[in-house]
């Protein structure tokens, strides 16, 4: 058996899936952050699987528009968690909590 | 060539106005005065935006620009008409702020430069015409505004806000980069007009013709990308519609307008709707708005987008009348008007094949769009204002029962309530009324009669809590002993309301005109995107 795209495809969506589940089924926020940097992640292999297949244009040579893409993606990931990790530190500051459950102040 | 960067000045003002404003920050002894400038280069980059728009007006033009940006942004007069908006937004928004911080002990410089960047992205959201310039912008002003939100660092209700916006938000922003890696994946193109024009054309697999069952294998071929494209069409516009705060993912808004300070939360309910929904316009009418391609997308997502603007409407509007919070009857009222404004989305397309590819009346939905944005625009800037103009420290005006009687003790800033919140109201002479009149004009036009009475019913419903804030400052007196708001003295906040009140009323006195310019706008965004992909390869695809 050979490894073929379709196999890197149903990887990156399994993971997405597991990421988006978590998201929404846990209630941690650290864990809900790495639920999202999981679905970055599978993104990411999306995008480099995709580039691999894409055929040559008329030049020979093959775009990689997929592979610049994935690394706009792990630079503003990166970003995305400095700001995520310092939100939940500022707010365990306040309240001693990190249970999304928990930050339930303005409920009516 | 040269020239050609000239159509970067309002971002690039922006941008480098930022980093000079973070340095200045970093210099100065004492805190503060940074709100004016910030605003003065808001307000250059509108003026930038505007000195381009005639040039914006020749097709020509906006080909070779599109082709020396590689395809990455727009330079049409949408973009410029979404730039002037954002730009005017900021910069009332940041005039507000620079009282209110200082008013409530907040006064920082990061500020005004997480406003600045955030504006930029905002520009950059509003022009992008690939999926990687969308996905850098959205982040760029998505992470700009969840530190906005928490600006408030002591505050828990602050930092719960900014805690859901930013998880929810992120949610939001992975689901649109996995539908942006399957269009990819589909059509071998970044750029939205290459993938217009690679979804119009039927799947062919020339290395396999002729070829023992070929047919059947291209045939299942194309069935794939057919699923697969609408599967991330919906992710994209998931994404988006989370941006805007529309139901069904709605949920963040109320926590986030509350818990941000109000310049903050005024900040993003016009600025972040205004980018978001200009994206919107380029994805779904630009890309999936074609009528004609032999796989039609557009036949299937305005019945989709039909309820998410329905439901937006009815259950912004249902939850508004509940709230005992002015500021959290203004985060609701605005998923409604973010309902009214999607209404018009899906008008739009069905409009273009009604008018036989020529769509006069599709380009009529997507102005009523760019018009209702600018005309929202100002007018919650001035509902915010006033709303900040209305509390002190320690006695901010938050609760309907904080308003109580204020028409008597304050006339002034009652009456500036009262008159922006007519104009959210949709009351005619403002501007409101004139924004509503054109979505429901369009609907009807578009043959969406139903559309077009649900949102009449729709803004009925708002009126009733709208005027709630009136009864309560006119007819009610407050309860004794309880604690009442103050209304602080800010002259900076009242020219501000003022200046914003001239616009409301102008936008109301001619709508014609400033209508004529949201049609000029989306006339000519119709021309690069759909000719762009043919003669204009980007130029990196070496």
């Amino acid at each position: 058996m050979t490894i073929q795209i379709s196999h890197y495809l149903i990887l990156s969506a399994l993971l997405f899936s597991i990421g988006a589940a978590g998201f929404l089924v846990r209630r941690n926020s650290l864990v809900a952050l790495m639920c999202i940097e999981l679905m970055l992640n599978a993104v990411n292999l999306t995008l480099i699987a995709f580039n691999r297949w894409m055929p040559a244009n008329a030049g020979g040579a093959v775009p990689h528009h997929g592979h610049v893409f994935a690394f706009f993606v792990i630079a503003v990931a990166a970003a995305e968690a400095a700001l995520g990790l310092a939100i939940v530190l500022s707010l365990y500051r306040i309240r001693k909590v990190v249970r999304t459950d928990d930050a339930n102040l303005m409920k009516e | 060539m040269k020239d050609l960067l000239l159509y970067l000045l309002p971002i690039v003002i922006l941008f480098i106005g930022g980093f000079t404003l973070m340095l200045v920050d970093a210099f100065q002894k004492e805190e503060g005065g940074l709100a004016v400038p910030t605003a003065m280069l808001h307000f250059a980059a509108a003026a930038a935006a505007l000195a381009l728009w005639p040039y914006a007006g020749n097709a020509a033009d906006l080909a070779r620009a599109q082709v020396a940006f590689n395809g990455w942004l727009a330079f049409d007069r949408t973009t410029l008409f979404l730039d002037i908006t954002i730009a005017l937004g900021g910069g009332l928004t940041t005039l507000l702020a620079g009282s209110y911080l200082a008013e409530h002990k907040l006064e920082r410089g990061e500020f005004y430069t997480l406003i600045t960047f955030a504006s930029a992205g905002c520009m950059m959201l509003a022009g992008a015409t690939d999926l990687i310039m969308l996905f850098i912008g959205l982040e760029t002003l998505s992470l700009g505004v969840y530190a906005l939100t928490g600006f408030r660092r002591t505050s828990a209700r602050s930092q719960e806000g900014a805690l859901k916006y930013f998880l929810l938000g992120s949610f939001a922003a992975a689901l649109l980069l996995y539908g942006s890696a399957l269009l990819y994946g589909m059509t071998g193109h970044t750029d939205l007009a290459g993938i217009r024009d690679a979804l119009g054309r039927a799947v062919e697999m020339p290395a396999i013709a002729g070829q023992e069952g070929a047919a059947q294998f291209v045939a299942v071929q194309q069935t794939v990308r057919d699923r697969v494209t609408i599967l991330a069409m919906v992710l994209v516009v998931a994404g988006l519609a989370f941006k805007v705060g529309s139901v069904p993912f709605h949920m963040w808004t109320p926590d986030a307008y509350e818990g941000a300070p109000t310049p903050a939360t005024a900040y993003m309910a016009v600025t972040v709707k205004a980018a978001a929904f200009g994206a919107m316009l380029r994805v779904l009418i630009g890309v999936f708005g074609d009528t004609s391609g032999p796989a039609s997308l557009a036949g299937g997502w305005p019945g989709l987008l039909v309820w998410l603007a329905v439901l937006s409407m009815l259950i912004g509007n249902l939850v508004a009348l509940a709230q005992s919070s002015v500021k959290r009857m203004l985060a609701y009222s605005s998923i409604a008007h973010g309902g009214y404004i999607l209404a018009a989305f899906v008008v739009a397309p069905r409009a273009e094949s009604l008018a036989g590819g020529g769509g006069s009346v599709g380009q009529s939905a997507a102005a009523a769009v760019l018009f209702y944005l600018l005309a929202y625009t100002v007018s919650n800037v001035g509902a915010f204002g006033a709303l900040i103009l209305a509390g002190s420290r320690g006695k901010e005006a938050v609760s309907y029962e904080d308003l109580a009687g204020l028409g008597k003790r304050h006339p002034a800033v009652a009456l500036a309530l009262s008159f922006f919140v007519l104009s959210l109201a949709g009351m005619p002479p403002t501007v409101g009324f004139f924004a509503k009149y054109n979505v429901i004009r369009s609907a009807i036009e578009a043959g969406y009669p139903w559309l077009a009475l649900a949102v009449v019913i729709n803004s009925a419903i708002g009126v009733y809590y709208y005027l709630r804030v009136m009864v309560k400052m006119y007819m009610h007196d407050p309860q004794p002993g309880a604690v009442r708001a103050e209304p602080m003295s800010s002259p900076g906040i009242s020219l501000t309301l003022i200046a914003t009140a001239g616009m409301v009323l102008a936008l109301g006195m001619m709508p014609q005109r400033f209508y004529g310019y949201a049609l000029e706008a989306v006339k000519l965004a119709a021309a690069p995107i759909a000719a762009a992909p043919a003669d204009a390869p980007p130029a990196n695809a070496n």
